[in-house]
């Protein structure tokens, strides 16, 4: 006899639909799985026969093949178990085959029977939804997660007796306590929201030009590099965008989830914050962007939605840093290896911190002791193409106690303004197909950041002068349509572009020694 | 001393002074060894070709002696684009021609350009390997100032100061003399390629020591009284109170030639050495105007031409009385927009006046981005 069971697979952050077929007829008793399944779902023979035999059913003693189809998609973890098991049922006619074809059924099996949670919860729920199905059954655990997505009956299930009692039409268990499932599965995302929240604009004294560049940054969502020497806070003001960015819409919300929920953290609810990554400066560039292994996620689609920050960029070995070019350009990552390729979405404000020489010192009177070589290599590390995607440079120097002046804003403030600044961008972006003035290209600029006649003349004067290639005017131009968004401006005026030329990237960041 | 007045008028150098800077080459190891001595190792330049084999020659002292006896000018390397001239050619400069010892000299660009260039006033830009930012500036523009004015700038092509004047003279469009430590093929680092390029094309590179031959230190030494002997003032820049630093501006002293500095901060160590220079009797400089008050007006009679107005740099006449403000203020120490605001200056009004000056070309952004003014105000 014949029964057909719906499950979803997943890979790296697409989750596949997938057939459970099992066949049971006369023959010498065997249990085969087929269907590109890896080692863990071929060990799932052993768990599904000691799961039904603990829960109370018969293991038929005949011939039995799962196919899982399609078969040319390789089929991954313990997630298809429960699937497994509820077709062998329906297949012996221990269980009706009618319900089965409309909920869906994910979870591993422990041996007496239990289900046990498996990661991805959201995103086979947001899978199943779209494939059609009707109900999404699995472990009490995850169940919370998958209710997230509207418009799908989720039915917990916490054993295979459950789970056959619900595919026979009876109701599913009980969610559990909700503070009890909450300890345990707070996920990195919400413990990552709680400690960026600490952190407050308020708390920055002084560097009064750096903070209103974080702030034009996190309106215009532009890349920003901090520049400046030890100690005088640039890590602190990094760490602070975050609570200043805007937060996360609906669709923001579920991909950033989503994106969680695969790599193993179980979320209880959509994520409010934006991510914030901050890797060490150690990461490779597989770490960096994905791809060490069939389904490793990278630092950088984790931040998708959010913040990279990379803090000590010249440390960077170059081989990361110029992975970076792709997702800083496209806003995904596509990787390639012999036996996989995959495309992320990596959509992410990098803000980036760095001394300015080797010592830290450079510019700060007489204590900067670096040679003209060592400030020549940190200059080859910094230029290039990546500085070419950085649209902010802020400079901090040093400033003793008495000089520093009262915070400039507070992170309620900021927020506000990034919160208005961002809603004029996406009115008058509408058409184009962005929302953000960081995405805007050179033909939108034309159309949308028309200077006044002054800021023509300082901007023609400034590409006499060699200040400005041909990118540089565009970041330049970007930067001061964001500072006159911020200033509820419709033109650009000189003094937006004089403010972002003074905050534009150039190759002189590691200092000017060479003439 | 007549023999070389009489044959005076020749084309290229002749095989006796050729063979002497073959002999220098042979001899550049023992003379490295000796480079630590800064005072012995002009002793030992000093002496005759065969009393310099006896002394540092060693054991290659008897097959020297024979190599230099049927010595031709055909064993050393030929560039088609670089000329040997020695004393008795007719193009040799003339400041250099002062004893017996004036050195054949390899001139990338030729030699009549090489007399043309220092038929004009030269000036001597000295200075730090490491240099501050300002340091880099000052030389730079006061390189373009005087470049602009027509007079000859002359550095060696080391790090910081030096690199920075011959940058300063190609901004102005003018031409400079590159005095180099070694051969010319092979003396120039692969960073400073371009740059020495560009010397070659429109000035000169010269050298006492054949084409392949790499000088090392103590040719490094050497050209230094080349350089302070070739120009007829020099300023330093920014040095540190090392003999180092000093090499040069010392040598100039000793030969009489008039030495300038331009001051820095007393705190600074980086401008302890001009600091010295003018404690004992340095004059002190601005700008390129103040070089070019000393040139006309304690040179010797024969050049008294009035100077010409420094052009080139931009002149700062004309700029509006806030943006002046902006950039006094700048000069005296608020170089960032926080130091500006915290000055009483508006913050918005502050960036937008640095942006403005920046433009116009009288402020970069230095190290750690600071700005600073770039001509002495």
């Amino acid at each position: 006899m014949l029964a057909r069971a719906h499950a979803f697979t997943i890979e790296d952050l697409h989750t596949r639909h997938v057939s459970v077929e099992v066949d049971v007829r006369a023959g010498l008793p065997a249990f085969t799985i087929v269907g590109l399944a890896d080692t863990a779902v071929r060990e799932a023979r052993e768990r599904i026969q000691a799961a039904i035999l603990n829960s109370g059913y018969e293991f038929p003693s005949r011939r039995i093949i799962a196919n899982l189809a399609p078969g040319d998609v390789r089929k991954a973890g313990p997630g298809l178990d429960l699937a497994l098991a509820c077709a062998l049922l329906a297949a012996s006619g221990q269980l009706p085959r009618e319900r089965l074809e409309r909920v869906a059924l994910f979870g591993e099996l422990a041996l007496d029977g239990a289900v046990r949670p498996s990661r991805g919860a959201l995103a086979v729920a947001h899978a199943a939804r779209r494939a059609g199905m009707r109900a999404l059954a699995l472990a009490p655990a995850c169940a919370r997660e998958a209710m997230l997505i509207d418009g799908l009956d989720v039915p917990a299930v916490a054993h295979l007796r459950s789970a056959v009692r619900v595919l026979s039409g009876g109701p599913g268990d009980e969610l559990g306590e909700h503070p009890a499932l909450g300890a345990r599965g707070q996920g990195a995302i919400d413990e990552h929201a709680a400690d960026m929240r600490e952190g407050d604009l308020d708390e920055v004294r002084g560097q009064h030009h750096a903070v209103k560049a974080i702030v034009i940054a996190a309106a215009g969502a532009h890349n920003v590099l901090l520049n400046g020497a030890p100690g005088t806070g640039k890590t602190m003001l990094a760490q602070r965008i975050a609570s200043i960015l805007p937060p996360l819409s609906r669709e923001e919300a579920v991909e950033v989830t989503r994106i969680h929920s695969v790599t193993g953290a179980r979320v209880s609810a959509l994520a409010v914050s934006r991510p914030f990554r901050a890797p060490h400066h150690s990461i490779t560039a597989a770490g960096l962007v994905g791809g060490a292994s069939r389904g490793s996620i990278g630092e950088v689609v984790l931040a998708h939605n959010g913040v990279l920050f990379l803090d000590e960029l010249s440390e960077f070995s170059r081989s990361t840093l110029e992975a970076l070019r792709q997702p800083l350009e496209d806003g995904r990552v596509a990787i390639a290896r012999a036996r996989h390729s995959a495309v992320y979405p990596a959509r992410f404000v990098l803000v980036a911190a760095t001394n300015p020489c080797p010592c830290g010192y450079a510019g700060d009177g007489d204590r900067c002791s670096c040679s003209e070589a060592q400030m020549a290599r940190q200059r080859r590390r910094l230029s290039g193409p990546l500085l070419d995607r950085i649209d902010l440079l802020a400079n901090l120097h040093v400033e003793t106690d008495d000089e520093r002046a009262p915070a400039l804003i507070s992170s309620a403030q900021a927020r506000a303004q990034v919160a208005c600044a961002r809603e004029r961008q996406a009115a008058r972006l509408a058409a184009e197909g962005v929302t953000v003035n960081a995405r805007m290209d050179g033909r939108m600029l034309g159309r949308h950041a028309r200077l006044d006649e002054r800021g023509e003349r300082m901007l023609r004067g400034a590409r006499a002068a060699g200040l400005l290639s041909a990118r540089g005017e565009h970041r330049v131009l970007r930067v001061a349509r964001t500072i006159a968004d911020l200033d509820a401006s419709e033109r650009v005026r000189a003094c937006d572009l004089g403010a972002a030329l003074a905050l534009r990237t150039d190759p002189s960041v590691a200092g000017s020694r060479a003439a | 001393m007549s023999a070389g007045r009489r044959t005076r008028g020749l084309r290229a150098a002749c095989t006796g002074c050729r063979r002497r800077s073959w002999l220098l080459s042979c001899l550049s190891g023992p003379l490295e060894c000796c480079a630590r001595d800064r005072a012995r190792l002009l002793e030992l330049l000093a002496l005759e070709d065969r009393a310099l084999i006896d002394a540092v020659a060693g054991r290659r002292k008897a097959e020297l002696h024979a190599r230099y006896g049927s010595f031709t000018a055909r064993e050393l390397p030929r560039d088609p684009h670089v000329e040997a001239i020695c004393r008795h050619c007719c193009g040799y400069p003339q400041a250099l021609d002062d004893r017996a010892t004036a050195p054949p000299l390899e001139v990338a660009g030729g030699a009549a350009r090489l007399a043309k260039l220092t038929a004009a006033p030269v000036v001597a830009i000295l200075g730090s390997r490491a240099p501050s930012d300002y340091g880099v500036q000052m030389a730079r523009s006061l390189a373009r100032g005087l470049a602009a004015s027509g007079v000859t700038v002359a550095a060696s092509l080391t790090d910081g100061v030096a690199v920075a004047a011959h940058a300063g003279a190609m901004d102005a469009g003018g031409a400079s003399v590159a005095v180099m430590g070694g051969g010319l093929a092979v003396s120039c680092p692969a960073r400073r390629r371009s740059l020495y390029e560009r010397v070659k094309h429109a000035g000169c590179a010269v050298s006492k020591l054949p084409l392949d031959c790499a000088g090392r230190r103590w040719g490094q030494l050497a050209s230094e009284r080349i350089l302070a002997a070739l120009s007829r003032m020099a300023v330093v820049v920014e040095a540190d109170d090392t003999p180092e630093d000093l090499a040069a501006a010392r040598i100039a002293v000793a030969l009489g030639r008039t030495v300038a500095a331009i001051p820095g901060r007393v705190t600074s160590p980086l401008s302890r050495g001009t600091h010295a220079l003018l404690m004992d009797g340095a004059t002190l400089v601005r700008g390129p105007r103040d070089v070019l008050e000393l040139l006309y007006t304690v040179g010797t009679a024969e050049q008294c031409e009035p100077p010409p107005a420094p052009v080139g740099a931009p002149t700062d006449t004309g700029l509006q009385p806030h943006l002046r403000a902006i950039l006094e203020r700048v000069g005296s120490g608020c170089d960032t927009p926080d130091k500006l605001a915290r000055a009483g200056v508006e913050p918005s009004a502050a960036v937008l006046a640095l942006s403005e000056l920046e433009v116009i070309g009288l402020l970069a952004r230095g190290d750690g981005g600071r700005y600073m003014p770039r001509n002495a105000l």
